[in-house]
């Protein structure tokens, strides 16, 4: 792998932060960590970096797609697609290996081991330089202009006359509520409540169980360990990609409309989410007590009970809380696809056009919601 | 005598290419008071944790007594770590739990899983706890939290728990080397006292020389992964120290 600045460290070895962290930098050395860890970290770099300019690179590229068949009624096949995309890959790999791209120069100046490594003049030419400053600098310009042109923006229908007029009506009607509804609008809030409570109730146990498989620090030492673990992230990364609304629309069909098929695209998606966070906790605990335990010939589910339970519980808790408040967020528009709820109210009286009536709705949704959110808040902060 | 511990050409590389270890062989007669010196990244820790497979060797034995530990599966594996209990640097106690609860832990591996996941523990290893907590003298902390107490009480927390195991052997991964020299003799001082009076064999990582000198029966240095000494504390002279440590090192004494 060739990355910039390695010509100039063979020549003139630079002092790096390591010397100051390790206590015997020569027999570091000698031990062959010190290459290693800068080899890791460099590999590691040169991925972020091609990322951020494969980022940049696919905009451009979809962005010049996306116009060329709205524009030319260019045939939107993918074989048109098959072509721009290797082409912006390509393109990308290529300037990642000039360390003045974009990607090079910002994963460079913050990694904390090679930004000491980095070298301030560099070899390349002047003119090298100059010209992927303005390459960088003209791919910028020119996917915010594609940017603008394909989100139709539209500075006139924001601010005309009769835009206004509008956003004045809606305002207007949505700030003098028809509390006559009151009564109705509560009684399906208290629904959307319940619905947000049982997700994340049913959730808990099996994003907990599910959890101790997707932490890779646990399932990394078998082989049916790991085929666990991949399953798992494989499927619960599926299921948090797509979003509860989406889910709500599914289980519709499955079970009918109403606060049950809304409950469970919650609950789905709240076990994902959990186990995602619940895994990342595990993986990061001390592994000391864990050898502590596992020293005194404990078997594993006595290590996990022991050595990783204690130090996860209280963080469980706090995700749980916080995963508690978004789905009460959620459940407040899941009805709106048919999940039940308050949604499904303010999506009826949208149809008749009451905006009297949906700012009611709107207006005790915001009041809910913001309660819930500063007592999390308040719980989360009692319990750490 | 015969020996209690038989290591053999002892190798371990690291996936990432470091290689830790290097052909380490060398016997351990009950009763013996080890230490293991060098420097930092030197293979202390690794070799220790090679005695009772928390990290597995490349290649190599490792001999308890006759039993070979690297032809066992976990199960059997699991029943001959009770024979060997570690301590650690960082002690490792479970932070929430009480001193009391931290040493029945040591009784773990003889405890079906559901009893010790319910946390029921028997009357009489509950006596065994308070009296080995006395031993270290920390019977009045029983109930306190473990993260309540100093690091020197921690250690001595881990001691008991060590012991709890009613191991043969006493691994020690540098117990002192997160406190003051003042708790640092008496952490040395229950470990001496585990090797004298209860007669285990105990194998300690340390640092300083003369902690080695006071409390250590035989020496192991080790150099890049390799056995540089074998023998007293005593004949480790200057120039061997220079050879140890470096050329630049220089002795510092914990009184």
């Amino acid at each position: 792998m060739k990355i910039g600045s390695e010509k100039s460290m063979a020549t003139t070895p630079r002092k790096s932060r390591f010397d100051n962290q390790v206590d015997t930098p020569k027999n570091f050395e000698a031990s062959g960590i010190y290459d290693t860890l800068i080899r890791q970290e460099r590999r590691r770099a040169y991925v972020g970096a091609f990322l951020i300019n494969a980022f940049l690179g696919f905009y451009m590229a979809f962005g010049v797609y996306f116009l060329a068949s709205d524009f030319q009624g260019l045939e939107m096949s993918s074989e048109v697609l098959g072509f721009f995309f290797p082409l912006s890959l390509i393109f990308s790999y290529f300037w990642s290996r000039s360390p003045h791209s974009i990607g090079r120069s910002i994963i460079e100046r913050t990694n904390p081991v090679l930004k000491s490594l980095r070298t301030p003049q560099s070899p390349d030419s002047q003119f090298l330089r100059a010209f992927t400053k303005i390459i960088t600098g003209f791919l910028l310009i020119e996917t915010a202009v594609l940017g603008w042109v394909i989100t139709e923006m539209d500075m006139y229908a924001l601010l005309s006359y009769e835009g206004l007029q509008g956003a004045r009506r809606i305002f207007v009607s949505i700030f003098t509520p028809e509390w006559s509804i009151l009564g109705m609008v509560m009684t399906t809030m208290i629904q959307t409540i319940f619905i947000a409570l049982m997700a994340t109730l049913i959730a808990i146990p099996v994003a907990f169980v599910g959890s101790f498989f997707c932490a890779r620090n646990l399932m990394k030492n078998s082989k049916t360990g790991l085929l666990f673990y991949n399953i798992l992230r494989v499927i619960f990364n599926f299921t948090r990609s797509v979003e509860p609304l989406i889910w709500a629309i599914i289980f519709s069909v499955w079970v009918g409309i109403g606060p049950f098929a809304g409950m469970l695209a919650l609950m789905l998606h709240s076990v994902a989410g959990l186990a995602k966070l619940y895994s990342e906790q595990i993986e990061s605990i001390d592994r000391g007590p864990m050898e502590a335990i596992e020293a005194t010939g404990a078997n594993p589910i006595q290590v996990v009970w022991y050595a990783v339970v204690p130090q996860i519980i209280l963080p469980y808790l706090s995700f749980t809380i916080y995963r508690w408040d978004i789905n009460i967020r959620m459940a407040t528009i899941i009805g709106l696809v048919g999940g039940g709820g308050v949604g499904t109210l303010l999506m009826q009286y949208q149809g008749l056009a009451k905006w009297h009536h949906v700012g009611t709705i709107v207006i005790v949704i915001a009041i809910v919601v913001w309660i819930m959110d500063y007592l999390s808040a308040k719980l989360r902060e009692a319990i750490y | 005598m015969e020996p209690i511990l038989q290591v053999k050409d002892l190798n371990k590389v690291y996936n990432n290419g470091v290689h830790a270890l290097r052909n380490i062989s060398f016997d351990v007669k009950p009763g013996e008071f080890l230490a293991i010196i060098g420097l930092s990244g030197s293979g202390k820790s690794t070799l220790l944790r090679c005695l009772n497979r928390l990290i597995d060797p490349s290649s190599g034995k490792v001999f308890i007594r006759d039993i070979e530990l690297m032809g066992l599966n976990k199960r059997e594996l699991r029943v001959e770590r009770k024979r060997v209990a570690m301590i650690f640097q960082h002690f490792n106690l479970i932070k929430r739990k009480s001193v009391l609860t931290n040493v029945l832990f040591g009784k773990l591996g003889s405890l079906g899983t559901l009893s010790s996941v319910l946390g029921v523990f028997s009357e009489e290893d509950r006596q065994k706890g308070l009296k080995l907590l006395e031993t270290v003298g920390l019977r009045d902390k029983a109930e306190s939290r473990a993260d309540e107490l100093s690091g020197g009480q921690q250690q001595r927390v881990a001691i008991a728990r060590a012991l709890m195991q009613d191991p043969d052997i006493l691994l020690a991964d540098e117990p002192v080397a997160s406190l003051d020299p003042a708790t640092s003799h008496s952490v040395m001082q229950y470990l001496e006292k585990a090797n004298r009076e209860l007669g285990k064999t105990i194998i300690c990582n340390l640092h300083f020389l003369s902690l080695v000198r006071q409390y250590a029966t035989r020496v192991i240095a080790l150099k890049r992964g390799e056995i540089l000494f074998d023998g007293d504390a005593h004949e480790i002279d200057e120039d061997w120290f220079r050879e140890i440590y470096g050329d630049d090192a220089k002795e510092v004494e914990i009184r």
